[in-house]
């Protein structure tokens, strides 16, 4: 078989595929950018209205907002599972007694469905008869609305954030510590330097690949993520938690406005795109 | 050596295969007397008390015997869950239903897109049976410019319950005014229960409800006779304050603004609620002691002096794409006669919309159904008040993420009633 011939059986080969991937991806993709030029509803498309969605969109103070609440979110939810991750993966570097059966129980947050975690929050501070608001009484603490004031609704969504995905950090440190050579700690050993000085010179540039790594799937992770918001709080209250998706979901499917919800989602995309190139370069720079 | 045949045959994919499309329309059920691919299809929600509707309605389909001439029906039952979805992208594909139940504004919003068709050949058909007793006002509720959007056959309609022993057990009688409603209010509040009950979480519309019924009390709500939004009318103002006066004084639990149902639930179930909004099946929701010792009050005299509620009619609707109309309305006209089965097998939570089922001993033995079909029912007005028939951008409102945020901030209590409503407004005109 001639390199030619076989090139055109690979591409023949390949073609099918490749056909059905476009014709999936494409489809709902200029489907939905029809549909963010448009003014109607999950029956009609209606009127074109060129990018009124648009410009409705980014003069939404709502929208602004959610902005705002989804880089807090992300920022928090990201940084906080790592610090946490990595403190965890620090730990559990060094053998010692029981140290599998705890692996295993700090991955329980990330491998229990997020709709039995999200309840289970729920359960323990919405009402005055939960068992967090009951032990703040108990002890004489001022009474909390966890879930009914803005601030600390905020709070308790970046705090579950984080709780469900330092996991996840958990298990891409671990495995980025095992691959740095015992050599290198032996030879900062004999040169005498301390935890900190090992910590900050020596683990901390090794696993900087993998902490950048880890810092994009988290960020893509977490400012698409719907069900952690949606489940705890739906977004409330008064929008105090309302996240970029949530506030597509909410306008596409409870106030039935496709034109501005897909348009939100664009926006969404856009500036997914552009923090993960951020994110990669700064990969880029460490190689 | 000999050649096996291979355990994945032609025959068993194919019979895998159909196995597997099988499965899904488990719970679907056809006509006896007719079934096939030119059957009507009825899509029923999930209703009531849930599993045992369901069982009591796949029932009832396979009992319906087509007139000569008319088409059998295939039954299929639709979880609630993401039904806009499911109605919505069946309809547009021409894979939706002949006859549908349904969430109450959606005739009017899929009538309004040309996927429903006016109801009035079933409605003829219920006169010439005389089965067309509906009771006060719902009927003419369904009726717009093209015709009936659907035929009712359920109402949620919202009253007020209390816990008759928590009113003795702080010395309090039954309100009859708000004024009065505010002081039973603060002496529960003392006994540290809650006077007004709601749950105002995005996931719920249990708030919207409570709130809009009180507009709608003082005379007021969300729209004019035309259907033109006017929240900031001064009826709703005057209603406001008196919810913002609930919430100073402690009668709302501020908790509410982030309540889902079932923590609403909860502290009813567990006596924390003494009084508040329901649908008129919440006593059976709950368990006893609370269940019987929930009861339906009379309605309240606002500030202005009026009465009113807000009430949901469930519509039976027919859809543009079907096999045969005539079929559809004979269909529909059928169910519509055949849904009192629903209340006699007790398998309903809402009420029943005509006045044989109302005047029956099964409801006349229950106080509670009583009052609320002789005093709050005959008050009670759709979303769309003070429009005298609901429409489809109703279904953008209720539920919808302006109404959501509305009653949380009301929950709050932090803003006035007039900026609040006027940022409900600015909402309602870009949905209507």
């Amino acid at each position: 078989m001639t390199p030619r011939s076989r090139g055109l059986t690979m591409t023949a080969l390949a073609a099918p595929a490749l056909v059905l991937m476009v014709v999936v991806n494409a489809y709902p993709v200029v489907y939905a950018a029809s549909q963010s030029l448009r003014d109607g509803n999950l029956l009609d498309p209606g009127d074109f209205v060129g990018l009124q969605n648009f410009t409705e969109i980014l003069s939404d103070p709502l929208f602004w907002r959610a902005v705002r609440f989804t880089l807090l979110f992300t920022v928090s939810g990201v940084l906080g599972s790592w610090a946490i991750g990595y403190a965890l993966a620090l730990a559990f570097k060094q053998p010692f007694r029981g140290r599998g059966v705890l692996k295993v129980a700090f991955l329980l947050p990330w491998v229990v469905p997020v709709v039995v975690t999200s309840m289970s929050w729920n359960w323990l501070v919405a009402t005055a008869e939960s068992p967090l608001p009951r032990l703040f009484a108990a002890i004489g603490l001022p009474d909390v609305l966890f879930l009914a004031d803005p601030t600390m609704a905020v709070a308790i969504v970046c705090v579950f954030k984080v709780w469900i995905s330092f996991p996840f950090m958990f298990l891409m440190m671990s495995a980025a510590m095992e691959g740095i050579d015992p050599s290198v700690y032996e030879a900062s050993t004999v040169d005498g330097a301390g935890r900190w000085a090992t910590l900050t010179r020596m683990t901390l540039p090794l696993t900087a690949k993998s902490t950048y790594i880890s810092w994009v799937l988290m960020s893509m992770f977490t400012i698409n993520d719907f069900p952690t918001v949606f489940l705890l709080t739906g977004g409330g209250p008064v929008d105090a938690t309302t996240s970029l998706v949530v506030l597509a979901y909410r306008t596409v499917f409870q106030s039935f406005q496709p034109g501005y919800g897909v348009g939100v989602a664009f926006i969404m995309t856009a500036a997914l795109v552009a923090i993960s190139l951020a994110l990669f370069r700064s990969i880029r720079k460490v190689d | 050596m000999p050649m096996h045949h291979s355990v994945l045959s032609r025959r068993n994919l194919l019979a895998g295969g159909a196995a597997l499309a099988i499965t899904p329309l488990a719970s679907c059920g056809s006509s006896g007397a007719s079934s096939g691919t030119d059957d009507l299809v009825m899509w029923d929600m999930v209703w009531g008390t849930g599993a045992a509707y369901t069982k009591t309605a796949q029932k009832i389909a396979g009992e319906y015997t087509p007139a000569e001439g008319h088409r059998g029906v295939t039954y299929q039952s639709i979880p609630w869950a993401n039904w806009y979805q499911t109605f919505t992208s069946a309809v547009a594909s021409g894979t939706g239903p002949s006859v549908s139940t349904g969430a109450s504004f959606q005739p009017f919003f899929f009538m309004e897109q040309g996927s429903v068709v006016p109801a009035d050949g079933a409605v003829a058909l219920l006169e010439k049976e005389g089965k067309a007793d509906f009771l006060p006002g719902l009927l003419d509720a369904m009726k717009t410019d093209k015709g009936y959007a659907g035929i009712p056959w359920g109402l949620d309609l919202r009253v007020l319950w209390y816990r008759e022993s928590m009113l003795e057990d702080v010395g309090a009688s039954v309100p009859t005014t708000w004024d009065e409603y505010v002081q039973v209010g603060k002496k529960l509040k003392a006994a540290g229960k809650i006077g007004f009950g709601l749950a105002a979480g995005s996931s719920t519309t249990d708030a919207q409800h409570s709130i809009f019924a009180l507009l709608i009390n003082n005379g007021g709500g969300l729209f004019t006779e035309d259907g033109e939004p006017d929240a900031t009318n001064d009826a709703n103002v005057e209603a406001l304050e008196f919810v913002l006066e609930m919430v100073a004084e402690g009668i709302i639990d501020p908790r509410a603004a982030s309540y889902t149902a079932d923590n609403l639930d909860s502290d009813w179930a567990s006596g924390r609620i003494a009084m508040g909004f329901g649908q008129t099946g919440l006593d059976k929701q709950m368990k006893d002691p609370v269940s019987a010792d929930l009861k339906v009050m009379s309605p309240l005299a606002s500030t202005s002096g009026s009465k009113g509620t807000i009430y949901y009619i469930n519509a039976i609707m027919l859809y543009a794409d079907t096999p045969d109309q005539a079929s559809s309305d004979a269909f529909a006209a059928w169910w519509a006669t055949r849904t009192d089965t629903f209340w006699t097998e007790n398998v309903m939570i809402d009420l029943p919309v005509t006045q044989r089922l109302a005047s029956s001993e099964m409801i006349t033995s229950n106080p509670n159904l009583v009052t609320a079909i002789k005093e709050w029912q005959p008050i009670g007005k759709t979303l769309g008040a003070k429009a005298p028939a609901a429409f489809g951008a109703l279904n953008s409102v209720d539920g919808g993420k302006a109404a959501a945020s509305f009653v949380q901030q009301v929950v709050q209590g932090k803003t006035a009633p007039k900026a609040m409503l006027q940022t409900l407004q600015t909402e309602l005109e870009k949905l209507v």
